[in-house]
């Protein structure tokens, strides 16, 4: 059993605890009236309530319904004289009023719209409510029990009138109040479309009853003899289809119908991006439902195409997943007290629209996805060029600058007739020529290797192979692919190759490129420890935009422990 | 040579700091000592007080501009030892922008290096 049904099973005990104790008090204090007509329409709101509740949680009919229930047995308990509690009985009662109309005016959403209806509602609790307590406080309610309306005056109070004419005040304000309650119904049916009036059927029969009711009051008696007798018990009949037309009500599929079919309305018209969602939280009465679209790799776009993560965890959230024809087209996450089969019809109704948004949202996922790229490309190039400046200041400049100390030095001591220091120094000139001139050479291999541009991507891998830290064995096969082709394939071996020197602690590596039909596979594995992540490593993500600029994928799989396999897929035409 | 000037070379590539060693012994120097990064350089001029030190901009630890403040701001006080430090680069000044101009040191670029660019750049002594 869920909570909620607990919940609604304390609701049934509490209003035959609440309601027969109350018909136990009639009983005991010989009023007489049907107090089995009494106690079934009492008792017929907190049954609907108690349904209502576990049904359409978060819906504030039942709760509204319970307390209609509770309202109505006031009255009864009323009869006990004396009692600390009288006055408060004595409130509930005149709450009921206020109860009624609020249900009928909630009806179906649980919520009011206007704020006329929220001003008649207040109207509608308060006066009735206001009388009483002046009856309360003026009048000495325990000689006269049942009665608030002319029970004696208490002897000391000082205006013995005023509280009489305050009482014809709360008497006459119903010929005002009652027209205005129909006309917020009537403007409420003026306004809604022809599927919502659909909804609002039931009202008009409440609405009916009511009209019946207070037309039939002033001709109703307790008194078990006479006609009006008969006619106060239809008006309690009556009243217990109230809570039976409600439950009726919001559970029928008209409901939802009714909310569904001002959706396919509302989704004739063309859609900008996000209003689907607005338009699916006024259906869903859910100001905060969230719309999350699947981009693949189990990553979520909102629908403007922003990364999100889809949260329905949580007791108040609810993830709904949203399907068609086994495709997965959404994440619908909403309030957990919204009625599942509203969700869901929902969610069917703006398939089609759901499904296009869900492309655009892809679309925008992507060019957010190209514009990133393109920033990291332009960043990596930036990089790049700081690299190279870094490297000649500091390699081959530095050394340039140490020879010309040296020529400095050869030409001082030429002056002073050192002559074997002069031979010494120039030796040494040599050597420090020599590796700025490797330097320059190893420089611009980086920056772009004459081999392969010559001889193609073979020779070029092999001559990174030579050059590895550890054997490398390269099996590539012989033939050229186009220039931008080959280049992307030898950076990300060249990089995955200094990575393995830098990270991997690999005893040995290869290097394997294959076509397959449109695609050269290049695979550049080692047996190291693994653990590779090109998130973090920036080499490696720059590399990975490299490779998506013209079309390819790059994959790195490096379980800790089982050594780092790159595979990267680039498209080629085979250069003749 | 009684009224050589003590100098410390600072400079993180070890055969340009022997090459600049060689020629400024030679012309008018008393080279007494070399660090190849920042910490040494602030640590040596702390312990040998050199009457100059020629501070390479570009250090792999720290950045050359803050050496020279610590080194000057340093607790070496004595006023006839009072530290002067020339800066130095492979690169040319206006590289490096406002701070080469904002700095109160000298600077002498690696190329124009010898023992009497080098003191031309700095105080007349005493």
């Amino acid at each position: 059993m869920t909570g909620r049904r607990w919940v609604a099973l304390g609701v049934v005990l509490l209003g035959l605890t609440w309601g027969l104790g109350g018909e136990a008090v009639s009983i005991g204090h010989h009023v007489e009236e049907n107090h089995f007509l009494d106690a079934l329409t009492g008792l017929s709101f907190f049954v609907g309530g108690a349904i209502a509740i576990d049904r359409r949680p978060g819906n504030l009919l039942g709760p509204l319904m319970v307390l209609n229930g509770v309202a109505w047995f006031c009255g009864n308990w009323t009869n006990i004289p004396n009692g600390w509690t009288l006055p408060f009985l004595h409130l509930g009662q005149a709450a009921a009023t206020g109860l009624l109309a609020h249900l009928v005016m909630a009806y179906p959403r649980g919520r009011l719209t206007t704020g006329y209806e929220r001003s008649v509602l207040a109207a509608a609790y308060a006066i009735p409510i206001a009388a009483t307590a002046m009856s309360v406080l003026t009048q000495d309610l325990s000689r006269c029990p049942a009665c608030a309306s002319s029970p004696p005056v208490y002897p000391d109070f000082p205006d013995a009138d005023l509280s009489h004419r305050f009482y014809l005040v709360y008497d006459r304000s119903a010929f005002v109040l009652v027209p205005l309650f129909f006309i917020a119904l009537w403007w409420r049916w003026r306004r809604s479309s022809p599927a919502a009036r659909r909804a609002l059927a039931p009202l008009w029969v409440v609405a009916a009853i009511m009209v019946t009711v207070y037309s039939l009051s002033p001709f109703t008696s307790t008194s078990a003899s006479s006609f009006a007798y008969l006619v106060w018990e239809i008006n309690a009949l009556l009243q217990t289809a109230v809570p039976v037309i409600f439950v009726y009500g919001l559970l029928s599929t008209r409901l939802v119908q009714s909310a569904i079919g001002g959706l396919v309305v509302d989704l004739q018209a063309p859609i900008v991006p996000g209003h689907l969602r607005t338009l699916l939280a006024r259906t869903l009465a859910d100001p905060t439902v969230e719309l999350a679209y699947p981009i693949g790799d189990d990553r979520w776009v909102d629908p403007d195409g922003r990364l999100v993560e889809p949260d329905g965890s949580g007791p108040l959230r609810r993830t709904t997943m949203v399907e068609r024809d086994g495709l997965l087209l959404a994440a619908l996450v909403h309030d957990a007290a919204l009625d599942p089969d509203l969700v869901r019809a929902a969610a069917a109704a703006a398939g089609m629209a759901l499904d296009n948004e869900r492309l655009h949202a892809e679309l925008r996922a992507q060019l957010e996805e190209v514009r990133a790229s393109r920033e990291r490309i332009v960043l990596a190039g930036d990089a790049e060029r700081r690299r190279v400046e870094r490297n000649l200041h500091d390699g081959a400049q530095q050394r340039l600058l140490a020879l010309s100390l040296a020529l400095h030095s050869a030409r001082r001591q030429l002056g002073n007739g050192e002559q074997d220091q002069v031979v010494n120094t120039l030796e040494r000139s040599g050597q420090e020529l020599a590796a700025a001139i490797e330097e320059l050479r190893e420089l611009a291999r980086g920056i772009h290797p004459s081999v392969l541009t010559d001889a193609g991507l073979g020779p070029a891998v092999e001559a990174l192979a030579r050059r590895a830290s550890v054997p490398v064995a390269v099996e590539i096969e012989e033939r050229r692919f186009a220039a931008t082709t080959e280049a992307t394939a030898y950076f990300v071996v060249s990089e995955a190759l200094a990575n393995v020197t830098r990270h991997a602690e690999a005893t040995r590596a290869s290097v394997v490129a294959r076509c397959l039909g449109p695609i050269l596979r290049v695979e550049v594995g080692d047996d190291g420890r693994g653990g590779a992540d090109p998130a973090r490593g920036s080499g490696l993500a720059g590399l990975e935009d490299r490779v998506a600029a013209i079309g390819g994928t790059l994959a790195v799989h490096s379980a800790r422990g089982t050594g780092t396999l790159i595979r990267v897929d680039l498209p080629c035409e085979a250069v003749p | 040579m009684a009224d050589m000037r003590t100098l410390l070379i600072v400079d993180d590539h070890a055969g340009f700091r022997s090459w600049a060693r060689e020629v400024l012994a030679h012309e008018g120097f008393d080279v007494v000592g070399e660090a190849g990064d920042g910490t040494t350089a602030i640590r040596l001029a702390e312990e040998l007080h050199p009457e100059v030190v020629l501070l390479d901009i570009q250090l792999p630890d720290l950045d050359g501009f803050a050496v020279a403040q610590q080194i000057t701001a340093g607790p070496t006080g004595h006023a006839e030892t009072a530290t002067e430090v020339v800066l130095t680069s492979g690169r040319a000044p206006e590289d490096y922008g406002r701070r080469i101009a904002a700095s109160t040191h000298r600077f002498l670029r690696k190329d124009d290096l010898s023992g009497a660019t080098l003191e031309a750049v700095l105080e007349p002594r005493r």
